[in-house]
């Protein structure tokens, strides 16, 4: 308040050579709000124009895609773009793969990450410390250190060209800094609870699945919602081990629209497969941006 | 052929169900092994009980990482020192591999330099823009302001959408030379509003120029005297800000801090060189030797026997495997060179085993160490700074020159960077000079002083000199390709752009150009700088408001509130947010390899872009798995930076 204050002030003393309503009319101006919305609104303006840049152009001619232009909206809605897409067999087979890929590894690392979780926040057990200091020390281990080893291990196996790869690492509670996220969610839970139900005989695993997951819910949805994301994006280890057309996924499906060595490039078809790649991935984030902010900010500022 | 077979689906669902199957048992095998090693140490019947479960709940990690992560590691290990090409058997190639990467020899070991340098350009013009951008959205995302939430939502939106090549495809579309949007918008604005079209020119200008003259860099063109003006410079600097006023311990945290980094860095740099030195340098051995013996003086001096102890048995078992090892698998001219090495440095530690810690042992420790001092340095100098070269490298302290021969350009390209000493040795004398203040910590006021400015003096007398003598350097090469018409090639692209101002018609060719395509990405991961973002918010809401209301009172302006509270309290997430920045630069994938061509490729390539074509698209996994563990060793060197200072930069306001 104080702050508004002296901004009017200054501004009083300004324009005081001016007319009685002028000057009132700037004093009651909240000039402070609108310039930091302005400035605000350029930011998200510079933030949201490749996105609506790119819904723009999926629904254009070849021609104005062809053109140099600034219109953002094409002069009648090409909806075929989308009908011709739709039409293709390959788009259907790779989003086909990208849903059953990311599922099944939805699947596998959610579950397998939570029972770790629980091994490492509600167990007490001898070495478990060491272990949990092994696997904080991985996080330090970028991707790179082991992606060339383990193509060798899968090639060995046989296993380039299929899903393998992708998905069976997910069984593996793949992925120490989501561990960690859920385990100090699950710190926090009262510990009289699982103690109560050890009195009543329960073993680890029913308190795991019938007291622990149940009051997980929101860690869960947020490694959930992490893993989706990083998963339906995912574009290297694709990239690396499906190698045939029919076992693409949506990413490589995408970027390979553009490999086509038409003149002019047909902007518009890359576009309209990119907007309904993308899709899927902003629904999932406007439905639970909440969970999303949480998350990076428990996990980001852990060492701070 | 039918599009719908769903045979690799199944196949996957198969193998699935497998894998389950094998966890659980695994898990359960591992459970049962760890409660039987539990019983054999002792452990009561509930013990047991408790750890057969832990392990049992842990097992699925503990199997990934013996599988995934430990055996690929060792193996990548093994094959980084092989010629391993998918397909063929690998045979052991010694430390080839990292020779050609490090050195940059040889077309790939070209092509990894160059992706380390672009990484670096990244990591010093990307990350400072990132963090920037970030925290100016965090800034104003802190604000108390309606419907800040949409925003804070628009504002991350692009991390999201930037892990995947959609809206990255958008990008290279709108970065199109020719009718692409931001330049036809640009055009437009530089066309309608006479000074956006100087800002615009200028801007081009200045990309250009600089783009041009690191492209000059990081192809290895000779920069001659300039290659001391860095060193100099932070010496100069840090003595600089405590030239004057009072000695504070933050003053002397500084000091350590530059002395440590830029000192680790050296000793890497160092080791890095003597272990891909054909044959390896002895002077390692001599070091590990200098290295054990000190910490057992150490540990001993402060009573701490069973730690020397262990300093002298390591380093004696170290050195036995070692002699052990060259004696069977060594070549006559390699036992020849280590086993003296070897023994000399294994002498004194086993000398230090005979007896109690007495004074006199002290003292013949301390003369022990001081030899395999002298014996390391005069190992590092021949090569260095022999013949004359001491003269030669005193000179710009007096602001003379030491290019004596600026017309012959034999001399200005082969014979004064081969006499020239090592850069390596002007970082040395900062650490020194800035680690023994900080060591002494103004034990001595008068005598620090002295030292402070006389160094001071050096430092900045050397950076001088050195900008001087490279300017000349410069103009030397152009005059002789004047005189002679001979054509000089380094630096080529600086001079061609910084000829002429550019005209009203240029356009910046974003992803086509070799002087653009590196603002291009920057330009991406600033629009993607979200993750940074909420972490600074964070940080700012954990700001306590009374700060602010005192400073209020105070009468301190918005500036200073920002500069001399937000900014220290904020410090921690800051540096974090830098080390994750550069961390990403060396990881960069996605936007390289979507919006990248053949052509521009190398120019782009972060280190993992290069990791991924030599492995993956060339199929050679033994370069592969030695670049990736020299990735790995940077990230770690650099986490281990951000573990060590992020307590230090700690709020201290």
């Amino acid at each position: 308040m104080t702050t508004l204050s002296t901004q009017t002030k200054i501004a009083e003393s300004r324009n005081a050579g001016m007319p009685q309503t002028i000057r009132s009319i700037l004093r009651a101006l909240p000039l402070r709000p609108i310039l930091l919305y302005a400035v605000m609104i350029a930011f998200a303006a510079f933030f949201l124009f490749p996105l609506v840049w790119m819904g723009g152009t999926s629904l254009k001619t070849i021609e104005e895609v062809g053109q140099p232009q600034l219109n953002l909206l094409p002069a009648v809605p090409q909806w075929s773009n989308y009908d011709k897409l739709f039409h293709e067999d390959a788009f259907y087979r790779a989003f086909g793969n990208s849903l059953f890929i990311t599922g099944l590894v939805l699947l596998g690392t959610v579950t397998s990450i939570a029972l770790v979780a629980f091994s490492f926040s509600r167990l007490e057990w001898k070495g478990r410390n060491l272990v949990f200091a092994l696997m904080m020390g991985t996080l330090m281990l970028p991707v790179q250190a082991t992606l060339v080893p383990q193509y060798v291990l899968f090639y060995n196996l046989g296993w380039i060209r299929t899903f393998n790869p992708i998905t069976i690492p997910g069984y593996f509670a793949g992925g120490a800094a989501l561990i960690f996220l859920l385990r100090q969610f699950m710190l926090g839970i009262p510990r009289e609870l699982d103690e109560a139900a050890m009195i009543d005989g329960a073993n680890p695993l029913e308190v795991w699945w019938h007291i622990i997951m149940p009051l997980s819910r929101p860690a869960l949805a947020t490694i959930t919602v992490f893993l989706f994301v990083g998963q339906w994006n995912s574009l290297v280890q694709p990239l690396i081990y499906l190698q045939r057309s029919e076992l693409f996924t949506m990413p490589i499906y995408v970027a390979q629209k553009l490999n086509l060595q038409a003149s002019p490039l047909p902007w518009q078809d890359v576009m309209a497969a990119s907007m309904v790649f993308v899709l899927p991935v902003l629904i999932v984030f406007l439905m639970t941006q909440r969970y999303f902010i949480q998350g990076i900010t428990l996990t980001g500022s852990k060492e701070g | 052929m039918e599009g719908t077979s769903l045979q690799p689906h199944l196949e996957t669902l198969l193998w699935s169900a497998a894998t389950v199957l094998f966890i659980v048992v695994g898990s359960y095998l591992l459970g049962r092994l760890a409660s039987w090693v539990g019983g054999r140490l002792g452990l009561s019947a509930s013990e047991r009980k408790k750890v057969f479960w832990g392990f049992l709940f842990a097992g699925p990690w503990i199997l990934g990482f013996l599988i995934f992560v430990l055996g690929p590691s060792v193996a990548s290990l093994y094959y980084s020192f092989t010629d391993y090409k998918l397909g063929e058997t690998p045979v052991w190639s010694g430390v080839e591999n990292y020779r050609e990467l490090l050195l940059g020899e040889g077309a790939h070991g070209r092509r990894f330099s160059q992706a380390m340098y672009n990484s670096f350009y990244y990591a010093i013009v990307g990350v400072p823009l990132q963090v920037g951008t970030a925290l100016l959205m965090a800034v104003l995302l802190n604000q108390q302001l309606r419907g800040i939430k949409v925003f804070r939502l628009i504002f991350y939106l692009p991390v999201i959408l930037a892990g995947g090549p959609a809206v990255l495809l958008a990008w290279r579309y709108m970065f199109a030379a020719n009718g692409g949007f931001v330049n036809v918008t640009l055009q437009n604005l530089a066309q309608n509003f006479f000074l956006f079209d100087w800002l615009y020119r200028f801007f081009i200008f200045a990309v250009e120029g600089f783009n041009g003259f690191y492209a000059g860099i990081s192809r290895g063109d000779p920069i001659g005297p300039l290659s001391y003006t860095l060193p100099a410079l932070i010496g100069a600097l840090a003595l600089l800000s405590v030239l004057r006023g009072e000695w504070t311990p933050s003053r002397r945290g500084r000091l350590m801090t530059i002395a440590e980094v830029v000192g680790v860095t050296v000793v890497v740099i160092l080791i890095g060189r003597g272990l891909i030195a054909d044959p390896m340098d002895p002077t390692l051995l001599y070091a590990g030797g200098l290295l054990a013996l000190v910490g057992a003086l150490i540990s001993a001096s402060q009573d701490r026997v069973r730690s020397a102890r262990g300093w002298q048995i390591g380093g004696l078992v170290t050195f036995a495997i070692a002699l052990v090892a060259i004696l069977i698998a060594g070549s006559p001219e390699h036992q020849a060179l280590y086993i003296p090495a070897i023994l000399i440095s294994a002498a004194p530690l086993a000398l230090s085993l005979v007896g109690q810690w007495t004074r006199p042992k002290f003292v013949l420790g301390g003369a022990l160490a001081a030899v395999l001092c002298v014996i390391i340095v005069a190992r590092l100098v021949p090569g260095q700074l022999d013949s004359g070269q001491i003269t030669t490298f005193a000179r710009p302290l007096v602001l003379a020159s030491t290019i004596e021969q600026p017309d012959n350009l034999d001399y200005l390209e082969d014979t004064y960077p081969a006499a020239a000493p090592s850069p390596l040795w002007v970082y040395g004398a900062v650490v020194i000079v800035l680690a023994g203040l900080a060591i002494a910590n103004n034990r001595y006021p008068r005598a620090q002083r002295y030292v402070i400015y006389a160094a001071f003096a050096v430092f900045a007398l050397l950076a001088v000199g050195t900008l001087v003598d490279g300017v000349r350097y410069f103009q030397a090469f152009e005059n002789i390709s004047a005189a002679t018409g001979e054509a000089n090639f380094h630096f080529s692209l600086f001079r061609d752009t910084t000829r002429a101002f550019p005209d009203q018609n240029r356009v910046p060719l974003w992803l086509t150009s070799e002087l653009w395509t590196k603002p291009s990405l920057i330009l991406i991961t600033m629009w993607s700088s979200g993750a940074g973002m909420l972490i600074f918010l964070a940080a700012l809401k954990g700001v306590p408001q009374v700060f602010y209301e005192s400073a209020e009172v105070d009468g301190a302006t918005r500036w200073q509130k920002f500069y001399k509270i937000t900014l220290p309290m904020i410090s921690p997430a800051l540096f974090y947010n830098i080390v994750i920045g550069v961390i990403a630069a060396l990881q960069t994938f996605e936007a390289i390899y979507i919006i990248s061509t053949p052509q521009t490729q190398d120019n782009m390539a972060s280190a993992a872009f290069f990791l991924f074509t030599r492995t993956f698209r060339q199929l050679f996994i033994g370069q592969g798995a030695a670049a990736s563990w020299i990735l790995a060793v940077i990230i770690v060197l650099l986490t281990m930076l951000q573990f060590r200072y992020s307590r230090w930069v700690h709020y201290e306001a």
